[in-house]
């Protein structure tokens, strides 16, 4: 399965304020991005990957094309999704998130972006445990993140500290 | 694949990647090939005789207490795009702050090198390899000058830090507010309440035996303390890592309390880890470091004039001195927001061939460092087993209490921890202390800095450190702090200056810790 990252523009954000009025001390909690995909034909999308930054929820609306007849419709897939169980405090505020496809309910697959429910907690605790050579052929699949993994820190000892039998050193280094 | 199986499936690999470096790993793999000589295995079903004969031999128990054992030290992955900094540390403004940190330390320290003309590292020559070699176990006796050494950070220092810590996406308004006149740390960390303290720490409600309060000699041995010592004794015989550190919530016996220790951390002396330690004591005699002298004068001011720890100070010595020459403490950094210090070999400054981390285990250390293994001495006199478990020790808990980061566990979190329970349960006495000028966080920063090493008796101590295994987290530090607050409130309220408070609090040394813990948690009226 061969996935590709699409190009997009990320606009920047637009406060939602309740009528005319702006104030400075008034500080909307609502925040609107506008993300869009000027050049890419439409596509199925599977994930979307980003780096919070105190966001307590999130949701989504896509404008989808279901057939060349129809004119395109917005449809939010995804309703106050919680990126920060307590948003007074720092948990989840500057975490990496990833949505998937799965993760908003959907009536018919692979239609994901159908109506506008409510959204779920998504990921129920696994309950008990996997099936062990299931899970196995699977962590064969996975060998290429080891790569990666090793190649970011050791798991051998070395040992040696000093270089070619000297360790003498003056002063310490400030990078 | 599923989100859920495939994080268990990273995380397995993970784990699989980290084993296969490891002497069991190579233990096993001659186990199993010397099991092909057994009338049990067969070949046609080769892979399940084998799996069959590890269960019975033992060695599957093994390998479970190692998996149980990287699953309690090493953080579960993050997810894929989030670089090693993320893992160290998520919060961006946390790790500057503890870089900036880092960066006065290493200042410091130069300055000290520069103003004694002492280099940071030199190969000693024979005559004096020789020397130290035949005193070994006697460094104690040595007197060297050490007046001019000055400890590179003292608890205080490292507290003005935290105090001054701001998260810059964070605004409690334009004029001091409420909030910010209350207690000394200013971020939003998530920290537990009482309610979620009582969830967490069950198994010291009072419906629970404990040892440390229902062991004392008014309760007759037959209602608590001989069945739980009978079920220590057979959790040691089954070598189960994860009942152990269930089983010592309740406190361990005196006499089990080694190997009960070294269960739970996964430490048992292999040949290769003797001689490991013999290794580091090579390298010891044959470079000199200037971090020696910094070891020396702590053990010096700190563990030397103590009543309980006095006699230990050659093993002191031994254990800091090659604690530091120790490279796989490096591994650590990983999960660690703070970063080993870099080097030069002389004359080679740049060049990246000729770098090299000092010391080389990369840890500094600060006033009061050797108290972190003063208590062990207690237990493990052969050296190379107590150099194994407080080096693990090290790794797992006491690096969080002089590094700056947003765990659960870390210094940060206890400071606040502390401060939210007094605010909240003892408001009364917190408001009175503030106003006299005594902010209770300065009193007892110093005692969860050294996990309360050197400030209760060791009895008492260790049954504590018993339950900073048995729950994997340092938080009961920042709750005994409240409880120890608590404790001596009366007295407290009379106070009237900063002085004052710290004499009522000067001596900690005739508490006993669990029935404080106890009654604070679960028999207060809040």
């Amino acid at each position: 399965m061969s996935r590709l990252s699409v190009p997009c523009h990320v606009k920047g954000t637009v406060a939602l304020q309740v009528g005319d009025v702006r104030t400075s001390q008034g500080r909307p909690g609502v925040l609107v991005i506008d993300v869009t995909f000027p050049s890419v034909a439409p596509f199925e999308l599977q994930e979307i990957m980003f780096k919070n930054y105190y966001t307590a929820f999130l949701t989504i609306r896509v404008r989808q094309h279901t057939s060349t007849h129809t004119p395109a419709k917005w449809v939010t897939c995804l309703r106050d999704y919680c990126l920060m169980p307590d948003p007074h405090s720092e948990e989840g505020a500057q975490e990496y998130v990833s949505l998937f496809k799965h993760q908003s309910p959907s009536m018919t697959f692979p239609k994901w972006l159908s109506h506008p429910v409510p959204c779920e907690q998504p990921a129920p605790l696994l309950e008990g445990l996997p099936d062990p050579s299931r899970v196995s052929s699977e962590v064969q699949q996975m060998w290429a993140l080891t790569e990666m993994i090793r190649a970011s820190h050791t798991s051998t000892r070395i040992g040696r500290f000093d270089v070619d039998g000297c360790y003498d050193l003056n002063l310490l280094s400030y990078t | 694949m599923l989100q859920e199986e495939s994080d268990l499936a990273l995380i397995i690999a993970q784990i699989v990647q980290k084993l296969k470096g490891s002497n069991l790993y190579a233990q096993l793999e001659r186990q199993a090939w010397a099991s092909l000589q057994r009338p049990e295995i067969k070949l046609e079903s080769l892979k399940e005789d084998i799996k069959e004969f590890f269960k019975i031999s033992g060695w599957e128990k093994k390998l479970q207490n190692a998996v149980y054992s990287e699953l309690s030290v090493f953080p579960l992955p993050s997810h894929p795009a989030a670089p090693p900094e993320h893992l160290k540390e998520p919060l961006v403004y946390m790790r500057k702050a503890q870089g900036s940190w880092e960066k006065r330390i290493l200042k410091s320290l130069n300055s000290m090198c520069t103003e004694l003309s002492i280099p940071l590292a030199r190969k000693r020559p024979v005559g004096e390899q020789k020397e130290l070699l035949n005193k070994w176990n006697e460094m104690g006796t040595d007197e060297p000058d050490l007046s001019l050494f000055r400890p590179v950070y003292a608890p205080k220092d490292f507290l003005e830090v935290l105090i001054n810590l701001r998260n810059p996406n964070y605004e409690n308004g334009d004029s001091h507010s409420f909030r910010t006149h209350l207690g000394l740390i200013q971020v939003p960390l998530k920290v537990k309440d009482i309610p979620e303290l009582k969830e967490f720490f069950v198994e010291l409600g009072l419906t629970a035996g404990q040892l440390g309060i229902d062991d004392s000699t008014q309760v007759p041995p037959e209602l608590f303390e001989n069945e739980h010592v009978r079920i220590g004794q057979k959790v040691l015989s089954e070598q189960d890592s994860a009942a152990a550190q269930q089983y010592i919530r309740q406190g361990s016996p005196t006499a089990l309390r080694a190997e009960l220790w070294a269960l739970i951390l996964n430490i048992s002396s292999q040949p290769e880890d003797i001689l490991y330690y013999e290794q580091l004591k090579t390298n010891v005699i044959q470079h000199d470091l200037l971090v020696d002298s910094l070891i020396y004068k702590d053990v010096k001011l700190t563990a030397s004039n103590d009543d309980y720890y006095f006699v230990f100070e050659d093993y002191l010595y031994q254990v800091l001195l090659c604690f530091s020459r120790d490279t796989s403490v490096l591994g650590h950094f990983a999960y660690n927001s703070a970063s080993p210090p870099k080097s030069y070999i002389r004359g080679k400054l740049g060049l990246e061939e000729y770098a090299v981390f000092y010391p080389p285990n990369g840890v500094i250390p600060f006033h009061g460092f050797s108290m972190y293994v003063a208590p062990l001495c207690f237990l493990y006199h052969e050296p190379s087993k107590l150099y194994q478990i407080f080096r693990e020790m090290y790794v797992r808990f006491f690096f969080r209490l002089h590094s700056i980061s947003s765990h659960p566990s870390g210094i940060v979190s206890l400071c606040l921890l502390f401060e939210t329970l007094l605010q909240t349960y003892l408001p009364q006495l917190f408001y009175h202390l503030r106003e006299i000028g005594a902010q209770p966080l300065r009193i007892s920063f110093k005692w969860m800095v050294r996990a309360f090493s050197g400030y209760l008796a060791t009895d008492q101590l260790l049954l504590l450190w018993d339950r900073i295994l048995g729950y994997n987290s340092l938080e009961i530090l920042a709750v005994l702090a409240a409880a120890v607050f608590a404790f001596r409130a009366v007295n407290l309220m009379e106070v009237t200056s900063l002085a004052a408070a710290e004499a009522v609090l000067a001596d900690l040394s005739t508490l006993k810790v669990m029935p404080l813990l106890q009654i604070f948690l679960f028999a207060t009226v809040t």
